[in-house]
Parts: C-alpha cells; structure tokens; sequence
C-alpha cells in the first residue's frame, strides 16, 4: 500500500455555481523512499495541491477527493483532531521562501522546539538536545550559537536548513517540499538538494518535491509528474518522461529550454501564456498553445489515459519520434489553432 | 564633438577598474563600515555583442548595472563609452549618454509604474529626450515600438496590471528600446518568469539585437540562459572577477574554481552531461569583511596558504582572464 494516496484531488474556490478549479482532479500516489516529482509553470496547481494534502486550503476554498489516505488511514473524513497529530508529524512540509516561512520574532531554537513540543512532548532539556541535534543533522556551522539567533541573522541558505531542521523535528515519514531552493543560489541550492536527498534516504521518507525546474526534478525525483492549469498532463519515470515526452506540452516545455537548443539559433516557444481565472478554453486546456491541435481538442477535454506505460491527458499522446499518435487524415483538417 | 560618435578601433562600452563601495551603519556607537559591493572591475563591449555577468546573490553584478547606466556614481574608476569618460559629464551630456545606455529590471511587476498607461509609460523616454517631437511624431513612435516587441495597438490604453509577466517584460523592452540604444544592460530580465515565456522575451531579445544593433550586459544567474545568449562570459565572485572569456570555451573548460563549482552546482536535465561534483561548501562570505587573500579561498578544494595570503589578480591564461594563483596546475 502506498503511503499517501490521492484520486481526484479536486480544489474550488470562488462561488458555488461558477467555481474556479485551482486543482482539477488529480491523482498520484508516493511510496516510503520514493521521491516524487512535481513540475509545473506558475498557475499550474501544484502548490495548492499540496497545501490541500496538508490540510491547509481555508474557506472559501473548497477540498473535494475520491481518496485522500495516508498510510491507510482517511485524511478528509477523520476528525479534525486526529488530522492535526497527523499534520506536522507524519506529514511534514517545506515552505518555499525561507524568509518568510520563519516567525523573525522567535530564535530559531523557540521555533523548532515548538513543533517538538506540540507532537512529542519530553521536558525543555530533551527537546533543547533533539534541536541540537537537528541543527547538526542540516549541517549547520556552531550549531550552540545558532539556537539562540533570530531568523534576520541568518542567510537565506541556513534559513532554509532551519525550515528543513522543524520539518524533520518529528521524524516525518512524508516530506513535502514546496520549490524549496527557488529563493537560494545554484551552489547553495545543490547543497540543499544533497542534503533533502541525504535525510530522505537514511528515514526512507515519502518526499514530494514541488518546483518549476525541469532540470532539478529530473536529477533528484524518481518519478516526475507535470502539471498545467490544475491538471496532470503527463507522469512516469524520471530517467524516460524528458527522454520521451509522450504529451505535447511536455515536449513544448523541454523544447524551450535553452539547454536544448544549439548555439544562438532561435528557441522553440509555446505562444501565449497558461489560461487563468477568465480565460480557460472549452476543450483541452492546452489546445490554444499547442502545435499540434485540431478541432476536436477544442471541443472536447481529454482524460488521462495509459500510453505505453505512462499517465498521459492527451487525445493524441506521443510516439519515440515525438510525432503524434492516433491523428486521422480527416482529424488533421483542422489543424492548426 | 560627441562621445556618442562610434570611433573603429574603440570598444562601444569599457570599464576600467569600477569600484563602488558603500557605508553602512552598524548601529549607535560603533563605526561604520564599509561594504565594498564592486572592487575594481574592468571589461569591455564591442557593439553588437552580448556580455553576460553571472554570480551568486550579493556578488555585485546588480550594482555594476546601477554604474554602468549612471544611476549611481562610482566610488572610483572609469567608465568609457567609445573611448570617452564619463565621470565628470554635465547634466547635459549624462542626458545624452542616459540614452545611448538604457536598462531594463528584473522584476517585471515593480518596474512599471501601476497608475500610468502603456502608451504614457512608453512615451515618457521620448518626451524627456526628443523634444523636438510633436505629440503625433511620439504616438507614432510608441506605436511602432510596440509593434517591434510583438504587444498589439490595442495595448496603448491599458494598464500594467491587465498584463501577464512576459507581456510586461515586454513593456520593459519596449521602453528601454524606444530612444534607440547601444546598449542595453538587462538585470535578470527572465528571471521571473516560466520557462515557456522566458524563452519568448530571449528570442525577442536576439531578434532586437539583430535588428536594431543594440549591445547588451546581461546580468543573470542561470548559466543556461547565458550559455545561450552570451558572447562573452564575466563571473563575479564578492564584488570581483574571477573569470572571463567567450561563452563557448568557458562553458567547454571552465577554469577558475568558482566556475567550475557553478557549473557543476546547476542541474542537467541530460543525465550524460551531469558531473558528480562535491557541492560548496559554505556560503558566499559578507563583502564588510571579506576573507584575506583570494575572497573564494574558504570554499575552495584548490586552496593553498598562498591562497589565504595574497589576492589574485586577474592574468592571461588560455586567452582567457583568470583571477586564481594555481591556474596552471588546475588546468
């Protein structure tokens, strides 16, 4: 059984009769010692989705699912008390800005040993050795010294180590982390990643890493899953999703990349921009800026579908070649939206 | 006589030695200090060329833009455009120079002004500089301006915020293009967008560049957009450089530890081009004061006593420039 369990994960907000789905029926599923993947544009759903696993979408906002288990257990239907023993222990979460995620009120030692004291009791003197221990544990220098300072001390680097020390306070068996390196610098962004990585592996957590960088989920993420406008387009393995997109957006996303491309020539764009609010279209929610739609992707929305082995929400998923499948000549009139 | 006339021979824009330190307070009773955010930096731009400068947060690659476009003086240290100074320029003339280099901000979202129309933000750089113009000269000119950039006619009576991130950089463009430059210093202009979009706003740039034979110092932090788009590469490590050279050979063979450990520290999404590299340690160190001898000698595997001692300074090496006493023994 897998550890965290999601079927159509549905978020609303917005009135009744004319909501806007933040999140739109997604699913996936994270084992112990699996790191799962979320990329995604901004807009695309992917950190409400997580902050709806965590319990954390208030009103007006709206949590709908199929099936939200944590190791077995109903996480909407359980009492709100329960959730909470679960939430911050079990379940531990890593907020994208460092900065901001830290009370700048409290030392770094009263915030830590707050999440302690709420889920594992003890008297002050074992929670204060538990914080030294965590401190070492993230790698920060002098630790001693660095219990008593506050967040406007520290550096975005060891901010976020801070924010990783309170996650993994209760010895989370599933770590979400929310672009945890956005706000930091390459060198200081791969020393976090080693050490996610690190911490991950010696527990055997769940980890689930939110971001927008293609390159960073497909170094550190067994499985990936891509996300647009609140939908999951495209999931599968790590090591094959960029080797063979096997959806158009995935391949359009890739294609931008400048990485990809040879040289000063011209990159390959995806024309306009991800619908918001106002604006989604009828059909495939990518239909507007993708190269390869017709008519019958304006009319009508795919569901997710297995394509060779992998989750795809396309009419038309993919081959090796990066051609389309499936598209008839009589389809193909009218191409070109 | 203008220093606005291009001569042959003479780099469009050099810097020679640009040193920008600032005071800080450091509360009542104790002495100030000094953060020496630039500390001697030269380099030039030949026109139509691309000079990216890359570094890590607080390596002073945002303030060497704020000198380059005269928005704040230089502490010391000269700045030449077509082989003329520019430090002691009267209002007159920084005006005219304020035109030939124009800049164009990170954050798309701060940078226009929320109570003004695209049409009056676009047309401002005209009004103050061409006043030679009639009022239908400068609409025409905006309009064709935002033609060029790709925002359609209908865009001239909206507002900032009825825009997305990539339209607004466009604006920025727009607006940074409109006196026709030489040159252009771009401050992490993609930095705050998606991938999709941040590939439209560099292919306009290219395509700008190409078409109007602007010269562009573009600041960013992510190597790959610089790999891309750059001639030539400067990487600023606490206020210096460490290393420079053309974008292909720094890319292909990196030289100075720093680079190396930038490079090696940004993810590949191509698993054959991944290098396991042990990542820094430590962080960047505080430029009030920073560590003796060579500023990157605490985070550096190469490390000697000499290094800790005596600061490098920038030499030839393989026809590039690089700031690290073991270079040879490196390479």
């Amino acid at each position: 059984m897998a550890l965290l369990e999601v079927k159509n994960l549905t978020v609303e907000f917005g009135s009744e009769d004319k909501p806007f789905r933040a999140v739109d029926s997604v699913s996936y599923s994270v084992d112990r010692g699996e790191v799962l993947g979320i990329v995604g544009e901004s807009g695309s759903g992917k950190s409400v989705s997580s902050l709806a696993v965590m319990g954390l979408i208030d009103f007006p906002g709206r949590v709908s699912a199929d099936a939200l288990t944590f190791d077995g257990q109903d996480l909407i239907t359980m009492p709100a008390k329960r959730r909470r023993e679960i939430t911050g222990k079990d379940i531990a979460m890593i907020f994208q800005d460092p900065m901001s995620a830290l009370n700048p009120c409290f030392t770094v030692e009263a915030q830590i040993m707050e999440a302690l004291k709420v889920h594992e009791g003890g008297n002050k003197k074992q929670r204060r050795e538990r914080t030294l221990d965590l401190l070492n544990q993230v790698g920060i220098p002098d630790p001693k010294s660095r219990m008593t300072a506050y967040p406007h001390q520290l550096s975005g680097g060891m901010s976020q180590r801070i924010v990783i020390a309170m996650a993994i306070a209760c010895n989370p068996r599933l770590l979400i982390a929310d672009e945890p390196t956005t706000a930091l610098d390459v060198t200081i962004q791969a020393q976090i990643i080693d050490l996610l990585l690190k911490l991950q592996e010696d527990s055997d957590m769940g980890l689930i890493l939110i971001t927008h960088d293609l390159a960073l989920v497909s170094e550190a993420a067994n499985r990936i899953q891509v996300m647009y406008a609140g939908q999951l387009f495209e999931s599968g393995p790590a090591d094959s999703i960029f080797a063979a997109p096997r959806h158009p957006y995935t391949q359009a996303l890739l294609e931008a990349l400048p990485e990809r491309s040879e040289g000063h020539d011209r990159l390959r764009t995806i024309p306009g921009v991800v619908p918001g609010q106002y604006d989604r279209p009828q059909g495939c929610l990518l239909a507007p800026r993708c190269r390869y739609a017709n008519e019958h992707c304006v009319k009508s929305r795919p569901e997710v579908t297995d394509f060779n082995g992998r989750d795809v929400r396309c009419f038309y998923p993919l081959n090796d070649q990066g051609q389309p499948t499936g598209l008839t000549a009589d389809t193909t009139t009218g191409e070109t939206v | 006589m203008s220093f606005l006339d291009t001569k042959p021979g003479v780099p469009l824009l050099e810097s020679d030695d640009l040193v920008r330190h600032y005071e800080v307070n450091r509360g009542f009773g104790k002495p100030s200090a000094m953060v020496k955010a630039l500390d001697g930096v030269s380099f030039t731009l030949e026109s139509q060329k691309t000079l990216a400068v890359v570094g890590e947060s607080g390596c002073g690659k945002s303030t060497l833009g704020r000198q380059l476009t005269l928005i704040e003086k230089p502490t010391s240290g000269a700045l030449k455009l077509n082989g003329n100074a520019v430090g002691n320029l009267s209002d007159k003339e920084a005006k005219q120079f304020r035109r030939t280099v124009q800049m164009i901000f990170q954050n798309p979202y701060g940078s226009l002004n929320p109570r003004k129309k695209v049409g009056q933000i676009l047309a401002e750089p005209v009004l103050l500089n061409m006043d030679n113009l009639g009022r239908k000269e400068r609409e025409e000119r905006v309009h064709a301006t935002m033609a060029k950039v790709g925002l359609r006619p209908e865009f001239y009576q909206r507002y900032p915020h009825m825009f997305s991130g990539g339209q607004r950089q466009r604006i920025a463009i727009a607006r940074a293009l409109i006196l026709e430059p030489k040159v252009i210093v771009a401050d992490e202009p993609v930095s705050a967008l998606d991938v999709s979009v941040q590939a439209q706003v560099l292919n306009l740039m290219m395509d700008l560049q190409e078409e109007m034979n602007v010269a562009y110092v573009f600041i960013s932090h992510d190597l790959s957009v610089v790999r891309h788009i750059a001639d030539d590469v400067m990487v600023m490590y606490l206020g210096r450089v460490a290393e420079k050279g053309p974008t292909d050979e720094i890319f292909a063979k990196p030289l100075h530890p720093y680079t190396r450990a930038l490079l090696a520290s940004a993810p590949k999404i191509d698993p054959t081009q991944r290098v396991k590299a042990e990542p820094l340690t430590g962080e960047l160190p505080s430029p009030i004061n920073p560590p003796s001898g060579c500023a990157f000698h605490k985070r550096c595997p190469f490390a000697t006593e000499e290094c800790a001692k005596v600061r490098p300074e920038l030499r030839n090496f393989e026809g590039r420039e690089v700031a690290c006493h073991r270079v040879e023994e490196i390479a």
